[in-house]
């Protein structure tokens, strides 16, 4: 299995200096990345998630450093790399991002089909009028009526959710192997965001590229993710396949995490709610970080950071809970059969529910 | 692994503390200490102000026992006395008249320090006024716009030369020529700001809480604005400095037996050639004195943006 | 049934414009005592829009807003309007924004009691300050604070307590939790509910998501370009949305179940399939409050399905 992994990080920590203060972002995370999988990396703001990616992309902060670890693209160091010269050829091209608010990578002064012809011209190397026609036929892959009309129009005339397919469509020009979303749907609607998450996932079927996908909310990553990373203050505290993770959860923030999602409450109960706020990254954590908000904290959590217990080949979870000498602990009862839950409590049958 | 030992019985649950985890840990904020230590933690700034410092002392102590007066001529006839280049006993040399620049060089700061600082606090105290008034009354608004577009259209040099020859020469009519219109600029800047800050989400939330306006601009946006106000401050302090420079150059400003900077600098331009340092050290405290003024003032209104503490 | 209840807030015939841009017209709905009611629609809908002329800080153009009987859009002035704004409150959207960042926390709660000296003397003002601190789970020690200091979830209940110290009637929430990571939601819509129970209080609460507004809603009016396309009881919408925007609309919330969501195809609403150039829609009660905008063919259309499902005699 070992074969198809094009990512390889290990062990990584990242530290940011803020005025004269030591902030640590990344402690001791690793991952591995499956050549054409959607993995997830679910986190709250804070969590460390999107400062881990741009790591992969040399793209960290200037106060920012690796201090520890390795990141090995497809037999490639990337831990190494320090000036942008060395990352020609990587970023952007082989590992792309789409980031939340899609006007941070358009120019707002060039008009939309220059922008993806640029690209397929720069590294495609192709002449102009077929880059012009490969743009059109990109645009139309993204989903803009009228492409071809639309190709000279500036980004300020298109919405949100469009700006963010003719990202997707920059992205693509140059063929990416990996392709980072940054929560690309968090500023949009939810019709939008419906509609943009079906598109990475038809992309993804179509040009074979790897996806990370970047979000906070657990539940818009269970129709697109292979696997999922849970992230709690610059750690990994648990991964799995999407399966794994939504039904057979074993770390207590993961619990908490399904257990806030509004689709799981009743009306007149009460929302089931993580007490406090995430620990400040400024001071040393000792245990584990979500102690002191977890209900079914034990003194050892306290003490000692937990090391990753297998659970199975594919699922990883860093909680003292899963120590032989730790007794028993049930997830909690609201996402027991979560799926039979949700099926009853549906009516997403409305939305054209085909089962196969 | 770092861990320390771990027993069996550290596997018990504990009980789960809530109140632990909405702890604030961070020290507590104050927002004045965190200016002065975000002001000090600047090396730079520290000189500069040693500098300011020193100059201001003295301006203000040094012409107390000197006794320095302007129209002095006791030396005029005792050649020993006249134009003296530096020296142990004249730390600056003396002049025409056998006057020590030392003695007159801080006599004159200390007058054109006095005339920036007060010049400096009427146009800002008005200017602040006004122009919070000016941001949130549309009537107000109406009225001022005409006002202010009048009279930005004269040159502001003009209005204060023809104020300067209607009323005279003379300290306080100096003052009140320069500021008499200096305001309205400011004014205007902090009804542009206060128009800004009015609409923001905050003030919104005031006016859902049935907050006065009055109280509204004391509490909720002139706070906002101490930067920009300090940052205003510190640009019109050397302006002020520098007018009355060019005033008493002219001739016009300050009465005859005034020393001031302006005075001195102009007085002794005719000997910029034969003997350069009665020119050249006037101006160069000159420079001193605006420069510190400005550098100190500006730091102060960068570590008055909350946006650089911590 | 809906009669014996009584009406708070009554929108009629609302029209809302900025200049020539007509942001909200045509709108019409109740919001009775005790109830929690959604307004839910997508950027640009009007729904913040409307909220803020609850509130009097958005002008009206037309229509009326009527308040526990009294008229309160436009020409309401001095003591009338300042006891009013006591009786409505707003919990904004952006917790950072929404806060005085040069004020202490005991400032911002207390802001409200100095205006309307709802406070004996400065013993009972501080009482009853830390006694709402307490109520939003904050620590009293934290009273002297600053919000920067405050994370994200924390200072959206700064927010909710000086709108609640104030003791109203209607409280405008307008997406108070959208800014807030989904694991802190939780925690401020139940604070939300609780002080629904102990102290009767009405929400007009606004959202943009259908997911967080059923666990809290009453009843739901879901908003389209300045206009409510639907209105009905929370379950009833759920179960039975029949305007194909709330379907849409209804499909596109993420189901947090990997074997439902990957079956589930958004429905995209498309404005240009109805006809209303010369058939004009109305606002038609289709079931016992259950409302649709549409015009007579569609009216005639829903009616059939409705039969069809046994719903209404055909």
């Amino acid at each position: 299995m070992a074969d198809d992994v094009i990512l390889k990080v290990d062990d990584v920590s990242v530290n940011f200096k803020v005025r004269g203060k030591i902030l640590k972002a990344i402690h001791h995370v690793s991952m591995e990345l499956h050549e054409g999988e959607i993995f997830a990396l679910v986190g709250e703001s804070g969590s460390g998630k999107s400062v881990f990616t741009k790591t992969f992309t040399g793209m960290l902060e200037g106060n920012g450093d690796i201090v520890g670890g390795t990141i090995e693209y497809r037999g490639k160091h990337l831990e190494i790399l320090k000036k942008d010269r060395d990352w020609e050829g990587i970023r952007g091209k082989q590992i792309a991002t789409i980031f939340q608010d899609p006007m941070t990578s358009l120019d707002p002064i060039k008009t939309i089909g220059s922008q993806i012809a640029e690209v397929i011209i720069k590294h495609q190397g192709k002449s102009k009028k077929e880059a012009k026609s490969m743009a059109i036929d990109l645009m139309d892959k993204v989903g803009i009526p009228n492409a071809k009309n639309r190709y000279d129009e500036y980004p300020f005339e298109y919405s949100g959710g469009m700006r963010q397919r003719i990202v997707i469509a920059v992205a693509l020009a140059c063929h990416p192997d990996i392709l980072i979303c940054d929560e690309p749907t968090t500023a949009l609607d939810v019709t939008i965001q419906a509609q943009i998450l079906e598109l990475i996932r038809e992309l993804q079927a179509e040009y074979k590229f790897t996806t990370i996908f970047i979000t906070h909310d657990l539940g818009v990553v269970a129709s697109i993710a292979d696997r999922i990373a849970v992230m709690y203050s610059g750690r990994i505290i648990e991964v799995g396949t999407c399966d794994e993770i939504f039904y057979d959860p074993k770390h207590p923030y993961t619990w908490s995490l399904l257990s806030s999602l509004p689709q799981l409450a009743t009306r007149g109960g009460s929302l089931y709610s993580i007490p406090g706020t995430p620990p400040s990254l400024y001071k040393d954590i000792v245990g584990d970080a979500f102690a002191p908000r977890d209900p079914w904290a034990m003194a050892v959590d306290f003490k000692a950071d937990p090391p990753m217990f297998k659970v199975s080949d594919t699922h990883y979870a860093k909680t003292w809970l899963l120590d032989p000498r730790a007794s028993k602990v049930e997830k909690p009862e609201l996402i027991q059969n979560l799926h039979e839950k949700l099926l009853a409590n549906t009516t997403y049958g409305k939305g054209e529910h085909v089962d196969d | 692994m770092e861990n320390p030992e771990i027993k069996d019985s550290d596997f018990k649950l504990v009980k789960l503390d809530e109140e632990a985890s909405e702890k604030i840990d961070t020290p507590k904020y104050s927002y004045w200490r965190s200016v002065g230590r975000q002001f000090f933690s600047n090396k730079v700034t520290i000189i500069v102000l040693v500098v300011m410092v020193v100059v201001l002392l003295m301006s203000f102590i040094q012409p107390m026992f000197s006794g320095y007066s302007l129209t002095d001529v006791t030396g005029v006839n005792d050649l020993t006395r006249r134009f003296n280049w530096p020296s142990a006993q004249y730390w600056f040399g003396t002049d025409k008249d056998g006057k020590s620049l030392f003695d007159a060089i801080w006599a004159g700061a200390r007058t054109s320090i006095s005339i920036g600082v007060i010049s400096t606090l009427i146009t800002m105290v008005i200017g602040v006024l006004v122009g919070a008034v000016w941001g949130v009354s549309k009537r107000v608004d109406r009225i001022m716009l005409e006002v202010y577009n009048v009279i930005s259209n004269v040159p502001s040099l003009l209005i204060i030369i023809v104020l300067s020859y209607t009323f005279g020469s003379g300290f306080w009519n100096l003052i009140f020529a320069m500021t008499v219109t200096s305001w309205i600029g400011v004014a205007y800047f902090i009804r542009v700001q206060v128009m800004i800050m009015r609409d923001r989400e905050y003030n919104i939330a005031s006016r859902t809480l049935g907050t006065p306006t009055v109280r509204m601009i004391f509490r909720n946006i002139l706070p906002y604005l101490t930067s920009v106000v300090v940052t205003n401050a510190s640009t019109q302090l050397p302006g002020f400095i520098s007018y009355e420079v060019f005033l008493s150059f002219l001739g016009v400003g300050l009465s005859q037996n005034v020393p001031s900077l302006g005075r001195l600098i102009s007085q002794y331009a005719p000997y910029i050639t034969s003997y350069p340092y009665l020119f050249w050290l006037p101006v160069l405290v000159l420079a001193l004195i605006t420069i510190s003024l400005y550098v100190v003032g500006q730091n102060l209104a960068d570590a008055s943006d909350p946006r650089t503490h911590r | 049934m809906t009669t014996e209840k009584e009406v708070l807030l009554s929108l009629r015939d609302l029209e809302i414009t900025f200049g020539k841009f007509v942001a909200v017209q045509d709108v019409n709905f109740d919001i009775y005592k005790g109830e929690t009611f959604s307004l839910v629609g997508e950027s640009g809908s009007g729904k913040t829009t409307i909220g803020r002329a609850v509130l009097g800080i958005n002008p009206t153009s037309n229509g009326t807003i009527t308040f526990e009987g009294q008229q309160i859009n436009g020409g309401l002035k001095g003591k009338a309007k300042h006891d009013l704004e006591r009786k409505i409150q707003m919990i904004f959207q952006d917790p950072t924004a929404s806060l005085n960042e040069r004020a202490t926390v005991d400032y911002i709660i207390s802001e409200g009691l100095y205006n309307y000296g709802l406070f004996d003397n400065e013993e009972d003002r501080i009482n009853k300050v830390r006694t709402m601190l307490e109520e939003v789970g904050l620590l009293p020690e934290q009273l002297y604070r600053y919000p920067h200091e405050f994370s994200g979830g924390q200072r959206q209940r700064i927010g909710i307590a000086r709108a609640l110290i104030m003791k109203p009637d209607l409280v405008v929430a307008d997406e108070p939790i959208s800014a807030l990571d989904v694991s802190i939601r939780a925690q401020v819509l139940n604070l939300l509910k609780k002080f629904q129970r102990e102290s009767q209080l009405t929400y007009l609460f606004i959202a943009h998501d259908l997911s967080v507004v059923r666990f809290i809603s009453d009843r739901i009016a879901v908003i389209r370009s300045g206009r409510i396309v639907e209105l009905a009881e929370t379950e009833e919408l759920f179960r039975h949305p029949i305007h194909p925007y709330t379907q849409s609309l209804l499909s596109a919330v993420p189901v947090p179940d990997p074997q439902i969501a990957r079956h589930i195809k958004p429905i995209v609403y498309d404005p240009s399939q109805h006809h209303y150039e010369t058939d004009k829609p109305k606002f038609v009660e289709l079931l016992p409050g259950h409302f649709v905008y549409c015009n007579a063919e569609e009216e005639a259309g829903y009616r059939k399905q409705l039969a069809a499902e046994g719903k209404i005699q055909a």
